[in-house]
């Protein structure tokens, strides 16, 4: 069938090359236009043919072309008439320029609008190689691709068109008889509808461009629209869903729409809403209004605000603890969305949790405190031999005076010396009791920064007496470069003492007795305490050392131990045993150096 | 009591204790009886002090450091030191006083004690050396005339003292009657005895010494 010959898109065809049966030279006949006899110029036609194309261009330019088909074979009076346009597609190059398609034909050839011709196989390749006007006379005889194109042409006269000196197309006229010759007049007139038939050209593709613009835009909208109607559907999930408070809002303080989980996290309603008696500057409690002022300066800044808490006061003044964080829209320097989380679960188990904590640590210090008595109990007669040497002596002292005194015998200068004598014992048997009173007394822990060479130095004190009554070698290797520790003073102490008495115990009866404290430094840059003796050693019991109600001890109670390292891990320090060489213990502890303790 | 051994009688307490409080109290109560005190802060520095040979006590603290109170007290017997001793406790500590009292202290105060209890324990216990030390000195006194005996005489001396008559002995030594009173009365006269029963009290001494 011949319409498909013309419609084939087939690139196979389109790329071959044309094989042409005749040369051009013996099909063209276009010298004979000039020497044919020629029609006088109807001026006043071409006129009007031409103000109806360049009105119908103004109207309706896409049907341009069929305009043009019908001007010309209305003025050329020839059979059919028509354009062929090499194919434009700027993104297939083996279809851009390889056809020629009919956009308009009209008369006998109508037919076969929308079909066309592979470049090179028929006359408008030729005409534009050539560069001029044609005259073909039965142009089948070169073009065996047009041979089935009924009815035959016997004349055809092809003019090209330029877009920017650029080949663009042909426009043509044909005679399928003889009855007419295409003449001068012909030529004068096709080449001035050539002219036309760019500029229409130009402001077709114009059109064509915009309308693809269009359907770009439009495709790009309308995918737009499809993702905003998602997402917006999914923010409705969002807010609907009530999970968390959220609100519209501007940076006057007012809302300008919350959803109800944010209404009912404030105990308002609709009505309020709606009446704008919510606004989030009166929702904020005094004190955290500097705190909002600083999220404005952010949010201004950045267009954000990253969560942070505050508090709320509800409608009924009750505060309730919230996280909020949000945005300004897109665009908008006043008005943004927000949302706030209810904190009120969250913050109530922390509170339980820091009062189950501060329950602990209260029970903790009593039991510490317990501890310290049984420890005092077991220094008694210590502390009974450090109170009664300063008594013995004022008692002394005073009984000498009183003697020189019956026997008038007082010298003024012996009674000074024994009065200063009295004193300094009277203020030194105090100083024992506050000493005791001190590590007894119930207080609440006290955190400052120590020396842990002090507290070695008071412990020794307090138990120097017992020290000496066993009659032990005492070691003592301090560090005098060593960080301070943050620490409450009684509880290091009672750690160290009970730590020591233990080591003057397992070393009763033993044959050797040397009791060595050391404080130094770790790896870790942690001060460390050690104190060894070289008693009968932890055999076997190592690991129930720290077991409360565990002792050895006759009398113990067994809570020493697992008091002392409670302590010491309340004060985020370890405390453990080793064995010594050759033989006894080593009770260790560590305590973080001031600064670096997060307590 | 001739004068040479009566010159340095002033007698001595000595204090040992490690607090210098009780050490300066305790020099100046004695000081208000008129007693002289010398002063120790261990067991240690007593035994490297030579004193005057005079009536003497200790005061001594049961703790001291180094030996202790008692291992200081057993140190004394058995070197032979004869000093009466007042033990000094901070606590009332039953068994060890009675293990002090055992080996032969004078006293076991507790401390704070009165001043008249130490002062008195003070005064027994100078009166119990200055007792033995008379008596040591009689028994020096004793021995010295006896061995100033020739063998005939200390061989009569010792029947007499066992009850013998003169005849006895004479028979006992192959000897005249009158040859034993002879030798009987320069015995009596160089023991400076006035009777038989004052020689026989000086030999009992002099024997009971001689025993463990």
């Amino acid at each position: 069938m011949a319409e498909s010959a013309f419609s084939s898109n087939d690139p196979q065809l389109a790329t071959s090359v044309s094989a042409y049966a005749v040369p051009l030279e013996s099909i063209l006949c276009t010298e004979e236009l000039h020497s044919r006899p020629t029609r006088p110029p109807d001026y006043e036609k071409e006129n009007r043919a031409l103000v109806k194309l360049v009105s119908a261009l103004a109207d309706s330019p896409s049907t341009i072309f069929h305009t043009l088909a019908e001007t010309i074979q209305d003025i050329t009076r020839c059979d059919s008439a028509g354009l062929s346009l090499l194919t434009k597609d700027g993104k297939t190059p083996h279809v851009d320029g390889q056809r020629f398609y009919w956009p308009a034909i009209c008369g006998m050839w109508n037919p076969h609008v929308g079909g066309g011709t592979p470049r090179n196989f028929g006359p408008c390749g030729d005409v534009l190689d050539q560069n001029r006007t044609l005259l073909f006379t039965h142009f089948e005889r070169r073009y065996p691709y047009l041979m089935p194109v009924s009815p035959a042409a016997e004349e055809c006269l092809l003019v090209p068109f330029y877009v920017n000196g650029k080949a663009v197309g042909t426009i043509w006229g044909i005679m399928h008889s003889d009855r007419r010759k295409f003449d001068a007049e012909d030529d004068r007139v096709m080449a001035s509808l050539g002219k036309f038939a760019s500029s229409a050209y130009q402001a077709w593709m114009h059109i064509e461009e915009l309308k693809v613009e269009v359907a770009e835009r439009e495709k790009a909208e309308a995918e737009v629209r499809e993702l905003a109607k998602g997402l917006e559907a999914k923010i409705r999930r969002l807010v609907e869903a009530n999970v968390v408070g959220i609100m519209m809002f501007n940076l006057d303080g007012a809302i300008t729409e919350a959803n109800a989980a944010f209404l009912h996290m404030v105990q308002f309603d609709r009505e309020d809403l709606a009446s704008g008696r919510v606004r989030w500057a009166d929702l904020t409690p005094a004190e955290w209004r500097g705190r909002d002022e600083r999220a404005l300066v952010e949010i201004k800044a950045t267009g954000t605000v990253q969560p942070y808490e505050k508090e709320y006061l509800r409608k009924d003044g009750i505060r309730v603890p919230v996280m909020v964080g949000g945005a300004l829209f897109e665009g908008s320097q006043s008005e943004g969305v927000a949302f706030a989380l209810d904190l009120t679960q969250q913050k109530s188990a922390q509170e339980r949790l820091e009062e189950a904590r501060r329950a602990l640590y209260t029970i903790q210090a009593e039991l510490a405190r317990v501890a310290r008595v049984t420890t005092m109990g077991e220094l008694a007669a210590s502390i009974a031999h450090e109170v009664n040497q300063p008594l013995t002596a004022i008692t002394n002292n005073g009984s000498a005076c009183l003697r020189l005194l019956a026997n008038r015998k007082l010298d003024p200068e012996v009674l000074k010396s024994a009065l200063q004598e009295i004193v300094a014992d009277g203020t030194r048997a105090s100083a024992v009791i506050t000493r005791i009173r001190g590590f007894l007394k119930k207080a609440p822990t006290e955190m400052c920064e120590l020396d842990i060479n002090d507290i070695i130095r008071e412990v020794l004190t307090l138990a120097g007496h017992e020290l000496q009554k066993n009659q032990l070698l005492l070691e003592c290797q301090l560090s005098g470069a060593l960080p301070r520790v943050r620490a409450d003073r009684v509880q290091l102490q009672q750690v160290l003492l009970n730590l020591v008495m233990n080591g003057v115990e397992a070393m009763n009866g033993a044959p050797n007795r040397t009791l060595s404290l050391e404080s130094r430094t770790d790896e870790s840059g942690n001060v460390l305490v050690a104190v060894r003796d070289s008693g009968t050693g932890l055999g076997s019991e190592v690991d129930r050392l720290f077991t409360p109600f565990f002792t050895t001890k006759t009398n113990g109670m067994g809570m020493g131990l697992p008091i002392s390292r409670s302590l010491i891990e309340s004060h985020g320090g370890r405390l453990w045993a080793t064995a010594n060489s050759p033989h006894g213990a080593v009770f260790s502890f560590t305590l973080p150096a001031a600064g670096e303790c997060n307590l | 009591m001739t004068a040479a051994r009566a010159i340095p009688t002033a007698p001595l307490v000595v204090v040992i204790d490690d607090d210098p409080s009780i050490r300066s109290s305790l020099k100046f109560l004695l000081s208000t009886v008129g007693l002289q005190a010398a002063t120790f802060d261990s067991a240690d520095g007593f035994l490297h002090t030579n004193f005057p040979d005079v009536p003497s006590c200790l005061v001594l603290d049961v703790r001291l450091p180094g030996l202790s109170g008692l291992d200081f007290q057993r140190e004394l017997a058995a070197r032979n030191i004869c000093i009466p001793i007042i033990f000094l406790t901070g606590h009332g500590d039953i068994p060890m006083s009675v293990r002090a009292m055992k080996a032969g202290a004078i006293e076991f105060l507790t401390k704070p004690f009165r001043d008249q209890d130490l002062l008195d324990a003070v005064r027994v216990a100078l009166d119990r050396d200055r007792k033995r030390r008379e008596q040591e000195t009689q028994m020096a006194d004793f021995r010295h005339r006896f061995d100033s005996l020739t063998h005939r005489e200390q061989e009569v001396v010792s029947m007499v003292v066992a009850g013998m008559l003169n005849k006895q002995i004479a028979a006992e030594l192959g000897t005249a009657e009158n040859t034993v009173k002879v030798h009987r009365s320069r015995a009596m006269e160089k023991m400076h005895a006035q009777s038989v029963a004052e020689l026989v009290k000086m030999i009992d001494k002099l024997e009971a010494s001689v025993e463990p």
